[in-house]
């Protein structure tokens, strides 16, 4: 019953979430044009005359950038320094986390009848950090009024969750295999051999971690972190591109001013193209005026 | 009393959500610490709250009339809700959609904006106030009536703010208690942008509702287009300033300059804020002066709205900021110049040369660029004879906004304070993290009823904290000192604030442009540009 149950719920929620990921990203990056709307942390290259042929910082610096702000979320660091200790812990630890799920499926695949003791450490490390970080935030969240002010009643549930599954992979790790990393590499093992028997009969301490585990997939696509994500690629602070006669970007322009005005003002001249009513000017009653 | 829940900005339509007084606000330095002893906020008539909405805090800035009956009121609410999907759909706004749906979604509600914002702390941290206060009503709202199933459990998800027509006319008066400035959008982790609420918010009532500060619509984007300039210089009234500017630069400088009009195929079309020719004639007359000095080759335009750089649309309305840009550049086109320089008007940096980049198409594009690294380049470089010891009394610098951190444009003008002025002195904080001088946004035009007190004492605090600050082992009124500002905007609002505090007649502080202090210190002139009167 508990082998149907994780092969539904579990292997479900892992496909909804790869899913819905990728229905997001392809949303963002499907999103139109938008005007410039940009803030700057320094000089930017508007100080220069003829800015329009100059170089904007290149994908590298920008990717530097990216990497640096998401592992160590020095915004928060340096704006927020009391919530960044657990939202610090919490992340980093959730890093460590991930890459050691990863870990164990390549190592369960590569390295049979291995018995790594830092494997263990490794994992055991990730859980404490996040733990600390998740108790911490939910504690800040409960205690500081700035904090609980307008956090909605069902956000909290998110932090339990996290924190009871944190515990279910725990006990399934240090109780239930004993702390042997062999052991937990077996089991993998096991997992990725698509052997329907073993699925079916799965030991109730991984099936309980892997249900919990499930409707914090289903929100990790919704999560903050990936909208994080999303702010970077999807050039909402590096949007530096110049419209230029012939550019792609004024291709796109094009397509946008030929779409047709619906706003109902009396100013604006409903129905007509962008390009139009732009290049249009309202008499005045259309313009709202006595 | 203070209502404090987010649901109450829909309940107690006849009750005040805030009540502002002297004794929340952030205290300011000596001397102007005594003006608290005051009301800060003058209370509208009676006539006036009969008249007006003004249930948010008991001011008016957009002055709405109150519905006078239940159908009209249910047809507000209809027509909010239509402007509230237009502004989620990507065919109706994509101008600005990305943005905005990030802003909607991404908040985690650390509330780490708020130190941020010069409004709520000036304020005393008004619950209204908060920069997440306004954004926080608009994402529950989409949440509740956009979003399926929004209604199900809504006081657990967070979904329970009820749509009623107190809420829409207080978010249309919040709509404008904030001065777009960003700092708020700088500071936050995730690049949630709660000053683009503002905007989002102010555009909804314009382009759906027709609800706009009259400063701002009637008689800011429609009189420009219409008229010429957003202050009613006309063509005809415009020659004559010209006129009038070429006389008083020889008056004041022995010198007889011919500005350039209309000059076809010069390299610069120069474009100011129309207000610099009603309230600082001096500044247009300075920027005469260099150019003519450095000999460029440069014109200004008299034809309908190419003398006007403003842009009043950037605040609330993308048609209007549309349709004044490709104005703008159809003139510069007419002229065959090469490019327009944006004189020292901060939102007008932006709008012409930033946002409205995409608006333009091969047949409408003109380049632009901004005066500042043009006079750096003529000041650093030795194209203009100077003189520092002529401008030796103590001189800060206000950063716009606009031009520093919403584009990055830090350095040049830092550049040439130092190399002009010797008691040259930064705020703190100063460039990307400076503080909004109060009239951002349109603020510093808007002034009906009771707001330009609020405007004053609220949305002007913190910056007259950091100019009190920065001056004051200087503060004795003996001592003429002087905040370069080179912005109009900006420049309205240190007058309206200066006056409101007394600030020239307690301290002696002087507020004017970049180029007066260049041409200041300019060798050839004899007589000092500055002239230390209180205008």
């Amino acid at each position: 019953m508990a082998g149907i149950a994780v092969l539904v719920f579990f292997y479900g929620s892992a496909v909804f979430c790869t899913i819905a990921g990728l229905m997001m990203i392809v949303r963002y990056i499907r999103a139109p044009l938008h005007l410039h709307w940009e803030l700057y942390r320094g000089s930017s290259i508007y100080e220069l005359p003829e800015w329009r042929t100059k170089q904007h910082p290149g994908f590298s610096t920008q990717l530097k950038a990216i990497i640096w702000d998401i592992l160590s979320l020095r915004e928060y660091y340096q704006r927020n320094r009391p919530f960044w200790y657990f939202l610090f812990s919490f992340h980093f630890g959730l890093y460590l986390l991930i890459l050691w799920h990863v870990w164990l499926f390549v190592a369960a695949g590569t390295m049979p009848g291995a018995k790594p003791v830092w494997g263990i450490v490794w994992g055991h490390t990730a859980t404490a950090l996040v733990f600390v970080g998740s108790v911490g935030i939910l504690t800040k969240r409960i205690l500081n009024k700035d904090l609980r002010l307008y956090y909605p009643p069902i956000h909290y549930a998110k932090w339990v969750f996290v924190i009871v599954a944190l515990a279910g992979g725990f006990y399934a790790v240090f109780f239930y295999f004993g702390g042997d990393s062999a052991s937990v590499l077996a089991y993998v093992n096991h997992q990725l051999a698509f052997e329907l028997e073993s699925k079916l009969r799965a030991p109730g301490a991984t099936s309980a971690h892997l249900l919990i585990v499930a409707p914090w997939l289903i929100y990790l696509p919704f999560s903050h972190i990936m909208k994080l994500f999303l702010r970077y690629y999807h050039q909402l602070r590096w949007d530096h591109k110049p419209n230029l006669t012939g550019s792609d970007v004024e291709k796109q322009v094009i397509e946008l001013l030929n779409k047709r005005v619906s706003w109902s003002a009396p100013h604006i001249q409903s129905g007509q193209k962008w390009g139009e009513v732009a290049v249009s000017l309202p008499n005045k009653t259309e313009a709202g005026v006595d | 009393m203070a209502r404090r829940r987010l649901g109450d900005i829909s309940q107690y339509p006849d009750e005040q959500l805030s009540n502002l007084s002297a004794g929340d606000l952030l205290p300011l330095p000596h001397p102007c610490g005594r003006a608290d002893n005051i009301t800060p906020i003058k209370p509208l008539t009676e006539e006036q709250k009969r008249k007006y909405e003004c249930s948010l805090d008991g001011v008016c800035a957009v002055g709405i009339t109150k519905p006078w009956s239940k159908e009209e009121q249910d047809r507000l609410i209809e027509s909010f809700l239509n402007g509230l999907r237009k502004l989620l759909s990507r065919e109706n706004n994509w101008t600005f959609w990305q943005q905005l749906v990030l802003t909607l979604e991404a908040c985690s509600r650390c509330q780490t904006c708020n130190d941020a914002c010069p409004i709520y702390l000036a304020s005393g941290k008004q619950e209204i106030y908060r920069p997440t206060y306004r954004a926080e009503v608009l994402r529950r709202l989409v949440n509740r009536y956009l979003k399926k199933g929004g209604r199900i459990l809504p006081k657990l998800r967070g979904n329970d703010v009820e749509l009623s027509w107190a809420a829409i006319a207080r978010l249309a008066e919040l709509a404008y208690r904030c001065t777009m400035c960003r700092r708020c959008a700088s500071w936050c982790p995730l690049g949630v942008d709660n000053g683009l609420i503002t905007h989002e918010l102010r555009k909804l009532f314009s382009q759906e509702m027709g609800i706009a500060a009259k400063e701002l619509h009637e008689l800011g984007t429609v009189q420009q287009l219409k008229v010429g300039a957003s202050t009613g210089i006309t063509p005809k009234a415009f020659m004559g300033i010209v006129r009038f500017m070429e006389d008083e630069i020889e008056e004041r400088t022995g010198k007889r300059i011919k500005i350039p009009v209309d000059k076809e195929g010069a390299d610069i079309l120069l474009v100011h804020n129309s207000g610099e020719y009603l309230s600082w004639l001096e500044n247009p007359e300075a920027f005469a002066i260099i150019f003519e000095a450095a000999g460029l080759s440069w014109t200004l335009s008299s034809e309908l709205g190419g003398y006007e750089a403003t842009n009043y649309g950037v605040w609330y309305d993308d048609i209007q900021l549309a349709r004044i840009a490709l104005k703008q550049s159809e003139i510069a086109r007419k002229l065959g110049v090469k490019k327009i320089v944006v004189g020292e008007c901060g939102h007008s940096h932006k709008a012409l040369i930033v946002i409205a980049d995409r608006v333009f198409t091969e047949e409408t594009y003109v380049p632009r660029e901004s005066c500042l690294p043009l006079l750096e380049d003529l000041v650093c470089n030795r194209k203009l004879e100077l003189d520092p010891s002529k401008n030796d009394f103590p001189v800060t610098l206000h950063d716009p906004c606009n031009i520093v951190r919403l584009m990055g444009i830090i350095e040049p003008q830092r550049k040439i304070l130092r190399k002009i002025c010797p008691q040259f002195r930064e705020m703190e904080p100063h460039g990307v993290d400076n503080y909004c001088c109060g009239g951002g946004s349109g603020f510093a035009i808007m002034s009906a009823m009771n707001f330009p007190d609020w405007r004053a004492a609220i949305a002007g605090r913190m910056k007259l904290k950091q100019i009190l600050d920065v001056f004051k082992d200087v503060i004795d009124p003996g001592v003429k000192k002087y905040v370069g500002a080179p912005c109009s905007n900006c420049k309205g609002q240190l007058r309206d604030l200066f006056s409101y505090y007394q600030v020239w007649e307690q301290c002696g502080l002087l507020y004017g442009g970049l180029v007066e202090l260049i041409v200041n210190a300019m060798v050839d002139i004899k007589k000092p540009f500055i002239e230390w009167e209180w205008r």
